[in-house]
């Protein structure tokens, strides 16, 4: 069990979240875009979902999350089940592309984190807050989008280093003509 | 590239409901999650000193380039404002000590016989939806939850949650904040109120004989006293001679009938005249010396629950309703908090000015909303009121 959780994500993805929280509780939050914050942590999260798939971005966003709760006093499980979305989102947008560009990343890194930034008053509404949907939302979710799209050349190779992949190597199958030639 | 299957199904399904389980844990209250947070938040605080510390200069450079003309802008402006509040700082101390003085007077409670704690603002909510700070104070200090939490403006929020070297603060902006509330009218209304009446329905020259100063010594009706025990000033009739208040206008001397008479008539005057308007010693043809000034009084209009709506929206008061009697609700009225045996907060403590007033068709009332006294962007240092309502005082 020991050596399960050593070869793991959670060994990286732990103190490297620890480094997001705390970047995002206090370099993020003066550094706004018209007023709307930056979520750093539900970016990775969602890029996590772009380098490894949906399951894995489910895991970093559901870790990013929780830590983002204890951290922040808002209810447990609440931004969790957000960056938990984001991530799912995320892989399984990139599920479009086998081996997508950049641009793609970043795009695909975008729409998950919208897609995060969007379930948040979904759940608060499930929780029973007052105006969770507010008229702001139409500029947070476009400006944390494309905030998040702009770091995934920073965060998909972060979050690939965490969760211990590698980038895919296509090679030529063998029996090809050109393999052959070689 | 990962490929989507049951089996990962599955795990993201775990982790949703795992969420869910959270949730519902910690909403209904769980020591074991109140721990872990305490307990996260002490191994996150070191990290996030030493990200603080690398990421100012940072932070300084964003606040330079992007804030530069607004901060010139907003200095020539809080300079006006400085010039303009020292001419008025004389005159503001002189009314707060008065106040003062009356409240302990009359045994209101106020916020000067309150305990505070100062306390400095270490951090801002880091998402988008919640109006909540962090302070460096906590339990050890006195802090509880639900305590009322001001600046030198007014009200900024109330404590939502504590631990031994810290606390939560939610923002009077918050969606989730609401307070009891009364509506008072101003100066302002005043001013623009009809010149020929006075908010407490008296004559105008009334109130302005009642301005007037007099400095006569009092002579008093030997052997009479009034309701309260205490001698009763004598009187001088219209034209009667100052050196002799016993004396009428043509000269004849006061039977001890009629000085009993007028002393009766004395009493029962001054006891149907508001005595904040017009002194006993002002009614017609009786001296006092007395020294009055005409105050016009604060007016309650009404009372509501202010509540929050979220970041860059203003707070709204409902639950309101015009007393066309008394006062109409305007733009420009003062609001602080209403107290009460229940509220969490004391009363008397500013909130801010009514900013908008939006009417509502049917038995609604209007709608209020409230420019805060308090900017809740620039919280530096706070002050904790450690106030208890008087319903849990006893307990």
């Amino acid at each position: 069990m020991f050596a399960a959780f050593v070869q793991g994500p959670l060994v990286r993805l732990i103190p490297v979240g620890m480094l997001l929280l705390a970047l995002q509780r206090t370099l993020f939050v003066d550094l706004q875009v018209s007023g709307v914050i930056i979520q750093l942590m539900m970016a990775t999260a969602a890029a996590a979902g772009v380098a490894g798939g949906s399951e894995r971005g489910a895991v970093a966003g559901f870790v990013f999350g929780v830590m983002f709760d204890l951290a922040e006093g808002t209810p447990l499980g609440s931004t969790a089940t957000a960056f938990t979305i984001a991530g799912v989102v995320g892989g399984l947008l990139a599920l479009i592309a086998a081996d997508p560009q950049w641009w793609l990343n970043a795009l695909f890194t975008g729409l998950g984190t919208a897609a995060g930034a969007l379930m948040i008053p979904v759940v608060r509404l499930f929780i029973g807050e007052p105006e969770p949907f507010q008229d702001r939302l139409a500029i947070v979710v476009p400006v944390v989008a494309i905030s998040a799209a702009i770091m995934s050349p920073l965060l998909v190779p972060l979050a690939r280093w965490c969760l211990r992949l590698k980038r895919p190597e296509w090679t030529r199958p063998i029996g090809d003509a050109s393999t052959r030639e070689a | 590239m990962a490929i989507y299957s049951v089996g990962r199904k599955r795990v993201i399904l775990a982790l949703l409901l795992t969420t869910v389980l959270f949730l519902t844990l910690d909403l209904r209250g769980n020591p074991v999650i109140d721990r872990a947070r305490e307990g996260f938040s002490a191994a996150l605080s070191p990290v996030q000193s030493a990200t603080q510390v690398v990421t100012n200069p940072l932070e300084r450079a964003w606040h330079g380039i992007t804030n530069y003309d607004d901060l010139e802008q907003e200095n020539l402006a809080l300079q006006e404002q400085v010039d303009r509040l020292i001419g008025t700082q004389a005159a503001a101390e002189a009314a707060v000590i008065e106040g003062k003085e009356l409240q302990a007077l009359y045994s209101l409670p106020s916020l000067s016989g309150i305990d505070t704690e100062v306390a400095r603002v270490v951090g801002y909510a880091a998402n988008n939806l919640d109006q909540v700070i962090e302070i460096d104070k906590g339990s050890r200090s006195g802090i509880e939850i639900g305590m009322p939490v001001v600046n030198q403006a007014g009200l900024v929020g109330k404590v939502t949650q504590v631990s031994p070297n810290s606390a939560r603060v939610m923002l009077v902006t918050d969606a989730r904040y609401s307070i009891a509330v009364k509506v008072t009218s101003s100066d302002q209304g005043f001013a623009d109120a009809p010149t020929d009446t006075t908010p407490s329905g008296l004559d105008p020259q009334l109130v302005a004989d009642a301005a007037t100063t007099t400095t006569v010594p009092p002579a008093l009706v030997p052997g009479i006293t009034g309701p309260d025990g205490l001698p009763i000033p004598a009187t001088t009739l219209p034209g009667a001679s100052a050196n002799d208040p016993f004396v009428d206008a043509t000269g004849r001397r006061l039977t001890p009938a009629e000085i009993v008479a007028l002393a009766d008539s004395l009493s029962t005057s001054t006891t149907s005249v508001p005595t904040d308007s017009v002194p006993g010693g002002s009614l017609p043809g009786v001296v006092s010396p007395t020294t009055t000034t005409t105050t016009l009084p604060i007016i309650e209009k009404e009372y509501g629950a202010l509540e929050g709506r979220g970041r860059l929206r203003l707070p709204q008061i409902r639950f309101l309703q015009d007393s066309p009697s008394l006062a109409v609700l305007q733009v420009g009225d003062l609001v602080e908090t209403a107290g009460g045996s229940e509220s969490l907060a004391p009363p008397g403590i500013p909130v801010g000015r009514v900013l908008n007033r939006a009417n509502r068709p049917g038995s609604g009332g209007p709608l209020l909303d409230v420019e805060l006294n308090a900017d809740l962007g620039r919280l530096n240092f706070i002050r904790v009121v450690l106030y208890k309502p008087l319903s849990e005082v006893g307990q």
